[in-house]
């Protein structure tokens, strides 16, 4: 049995993949991105005991040194979120494949499949391995796979056995930007981006749309050329910025405009046809 | 209040609305027909309902004339020959549903259009038949303008259908109700455009075609709001249950189940009986009515209906406060009290109801206008929804032995219109797993479904402004908007 650090589970999700899915969204991320809308999943919650003292409800409290989410009496503010410096959330939890593996099979009849997301979900990839098997050996489900593309040949290769299908996010094109907006370089990006296109199973390239970085026509010009010359299947997704949940200096941004998403997704259909999708605003 | 004067003045109204208003008063100034001193006092102190039908009702409530047997035929009473083409056969529809008697005074059941048109539909040209088929639902909307007049599609794909889907996502009007019928023999093209078209819309509702005609047989239709009835046939009344009220006078769950349950239904079907037995044998319906004489109506079609209300509240009353779709323990109990409720209806002799083997039918209630702090039919408290699936496994449980109708309404947010993939997935998923009647709205939709029936969001400010309105439906929804806030309804988001 494995276990894994769970941020959330949405369970009737029409954005994360194909068709109905159930979404987990797992703890922990190797990047650092300065838009992250979702902060709070990017670390292992320390203990440190901050979210208790600030939490309005007494939903939270220190248990033997560890914290302790009562979620019946939880009002949903998120002053939790806010209060923490680490980066965490004390809402997480840990599960099993096996209590995971018999909700989606409970659920069967209303989804077409489940995507593992995050924070970087294949930060706990063995995890996935697991349920992924597990869901197949005897339903049609299908297993996704949402990530920034940051890790290493083996887990890559792993997931690649069980999954039908990856989402990756393609934050920039330009190396150096790509540092700046996350902490890391794109190198080992495209190096897996690569090996799940020709493996087939690379479903979708994601991008978000933002001031500064990603709002430029040569950026998603260049984007769009390396998609197409990666394959002849995979779609690419534009996605506006929006300023919800960013703690960094972009919390001041404002949402992408529609007429930016148009305009950007027109110059990426030039190229790509119609395998271009933008979520709009 | 001044009963009749009160009704000429309400400048509310208009003459028609007035008209029927001022009918609905004439009648209930003669004695209720004759119940037993029970059966009164449960009546006036709001136990049970007869949803104002009326003392003395001169016809059923809800009628479904078989349109198939007035196309191949024609009315003598009428004076039309069967129509040729697409052109006479609109326009004896618009003719004959001017006839239909019902408690509303606008036809609930407009029959099943595709196979009514079908047959006609290459009699013209394909934009003759758009220009025909727009006009007809844009007259349907204008002079039967009550949001429980009911048209059926399905569950095959024709092109009336489409058209049907197409139109109304073009005139996004509440006029007509819409039921799309759902078996193996829908393709999912078909249901996709039905389900874009909702996302707009509201409608149409997605009836599981499988599991009615398991109950009702081949020809039955999707009425008013949500009823399903024999076609050829109908409802003479429907008299329902507050379960909330009743509950308050039984000691425990069990207590309920062998006393309170057997007392309260016997008196409904009590009600429903002499109602019926009123219509059948003192006003004599199907002797003088020409829809009986000309075949479109057959008694041996008919039943009554049962309803109930307040299932939530009485589960929560029993378990200490626990919810549906929430606790094991609740659940467990709800389907404990919906097959009892069934049982006790099903043991008794329903007048005049060989439509449903001479039983009355069930109905889950989806409230009135007026209902304040309780919950519609077997339904979960607006707001306090479980998890979407969790909803549909419990509530697919809970309608099973409702043969007469039962529904909810699941509102998604905008995210579904990019993936109509995945929400058929889920209308499919609902369906196999008991659903009888699935509706499903949009967050960010103009049409918001009360109950069962549809009203724009802005007619309802034109009411509360005091302006006239065509739709009687809109001042029911004025209404329900304040007491039971169906714009609360969870939304399934995934932001």
């Amino acid at each position: 049995m494995s276990k894994a650090c769970l941020n959330r589970i949405i369970e009737n999700s029409f954005i994360d993949g194909p068709g109905s899915r159930m979404a987990f969204f797992l703890q922990g991320c190797n990047m650092r991105c300065i838009y992250c809308h979702n902060p709070e999943t990017q670390c292992i919650c320390s203990n440190c005991g901050d979210c208790v003292r600030t939490c309005p409800v007494g939903a939270l409290s220190l248990v033997e040194g560890r914290i302790h989410y009562n979620k019946d009496i939880c009002i949903k503010c998120d002053k939790c979120l806010a209060t923490c410096k680490n980066y965490s959330s004390p809402k997480c939890s840990v599960v099993n494949d096996k209590s995971l593996v018999q909700m989606i099979k409970k659920n069967r009849d209303f989804i077409n499949g489940i995507t593992f997301s995050g924070g970087e979900c294949a930060l706990q990839h063995e995890f996935i391995c697991d349920v992924f098997r597990a869901v197949k050996a005897d339903t049609d489900i299908t297993c996704f796979i949402d990530t920034n593309g940051y890790m290493g040949h083996s887990a890559l290769e792993a997931l690649c056995e069980v999954t039908d299908g990856f989402m990756f996010d393609l934050k920039m094109f330009d190396k150096k930007k790509h540092e700046k907006l996350t902490g890391l370089s794109n190198d080992v990006v495209f190096d897996n981006l690569k090996y799940a296109s020709s493996k087939g199973l690379l479903y979708e390239i994601r991008t978000v749309i933002v001031e500064e970085f990603t709002d430029d026509t040569d950026e998603i010009r260049r984007i769009a050329e390396y998609v197409k010359n990666l394959n002849d299947y995979s779609y690419l997704r534009l996605i506006p910025f929006r300023p919800f949940g960013v703690r960094s200096y972009m919390h001041n941004l404002k949402t992408c405009s529609k007429e930016t998403v148009v305009n950007l997704h027109s110059v990426a259909s030039e190229i790509l046809g119609n395998r271009v999708t933008a979520n709009l605003l | 209040m001044n009963g009749a004067m009160d009704i000429v003045k309400n400048v509310s109204t208009d003459w028609k609305q007035k008209k029927s208003q001022l009918a609905a008063y004439a009648q209930n100034s003669l004695p209720y027909v004759a119940i037993s001193e029970k059966a009164r006092i449960y009546m006036e102190n709001g136990m049970m309902d007869d949803l104002d039908e009326g003392h003395a009702p001169c016809s059923p409530r809800y009628i479904l004339p078989d349109y198939a047997i007035f196309m191949k035929n024609g009315s003598k009473f009428l004076n039309l020959q069967p129509p040729t083409n697409l052109y006479e056969a609109i326009s004896a529809l618009q003719i004959i549903y001017n006839f239909v008697p019902s408690v509303t005074g606008f036809p609930v059941f407009l029959g099943k259009i595709d196979e009514l048109l079908e047959p006609f539909s290459d009699t013209v040209t394909e934009s003759e038949r758009v220009n025909l088929l727009r006009n007809f639902l844009i007259y349907i909307d204008r002079v039967f303008a009550d949001g429980f007049v009911h048209m059926d599609i399905g569950p095959k794909e024709t092109k009336i259908g489409r058209l049907v889907l197409e139109l109304e996502k073009e005139l996004k009007k509440a006029v007509p109700n819409l039921s799309l019928l759902v078996s193996g023999e829908t393709p999912d093209s078909f249901l996709a455009l039905a389900a874009e078209t909702a996302l707009v819309t509201g409608k149409p509702y997605f009836a599981n075609d499988i599991e009615i005609r398991k109950i009702l047989g081949d020809n039955y239709g999707i009425a008013s709001c949500y009823n399903s009835l024999k076609i050829g046939g109908g409802s003479y009344t429907l008299v329902r249950l507050n379960l909330k009220k009743a509950a308050q006078s039984a000691k425990n769950i069990d207590d309920f189940i062998n006393n309170t349950l057997p007392d309260v239904v016997n008196a409904q079907c009590e009600i429903i009986n002499a109602r019926t037995k009123f219509i059948v044998e003192e006003v004599k319906f199907f002797e003088n009515s020409f829809l009986a004489k000309e075949g479109m109506l057959d008694i041996c079609n008919f039943t009554s209906m049962a309803g109930i209300y307040g299932l939530f509240e009485c589960v929560e009353q029993f378990t200490g406060g626990l919810k549906i779709g929430y606790d094991d323990a609740a659940n467990q109990a709800a389907i404990k009290i919906v097959d009892a409720i069934a049982e006790n209806v099903k043991a008794i002799e329903g007048a005049y109801c060989k439509g449903t083997g001479d039983k009355i039918g069930l109905h889950a209630q989806s409230l009135i206008d007026s209902d304040k702090d309780v919950t519609a039919g077997v339904r979960i408290r607006i707001g306090e929804e479980p998890p979407i699936f969790d909803q549909i496994l419990i509530e697919g449980r809970l309608q099973r032995p409702f043969d007469t109708g039962v529904s909810d309404i699941y509102v998604f947010d905008s995210t579904a219109k990019r993936n109509v993939e995945g929400l058929i997935t889920i209308i499919k998923g609902a369906l196999k797993n008991g659903i009888k009647m699935f509706a499903l709205g949009c967050s960010d939709s103009e049409l918001v479904r009360i109950t069962g029936y549809l009203v724009k969001k802005s007619d309802i400010e034109a009411y509360n402004s005091q302006n006239q309105i065509r739709e009687d439906t809109v001042q029911l929804g004025a209404n329900s908007f304040q007491n039971q806030r169906p714009l609360d309804r969870k939304v399934r988001s995934v932001v």
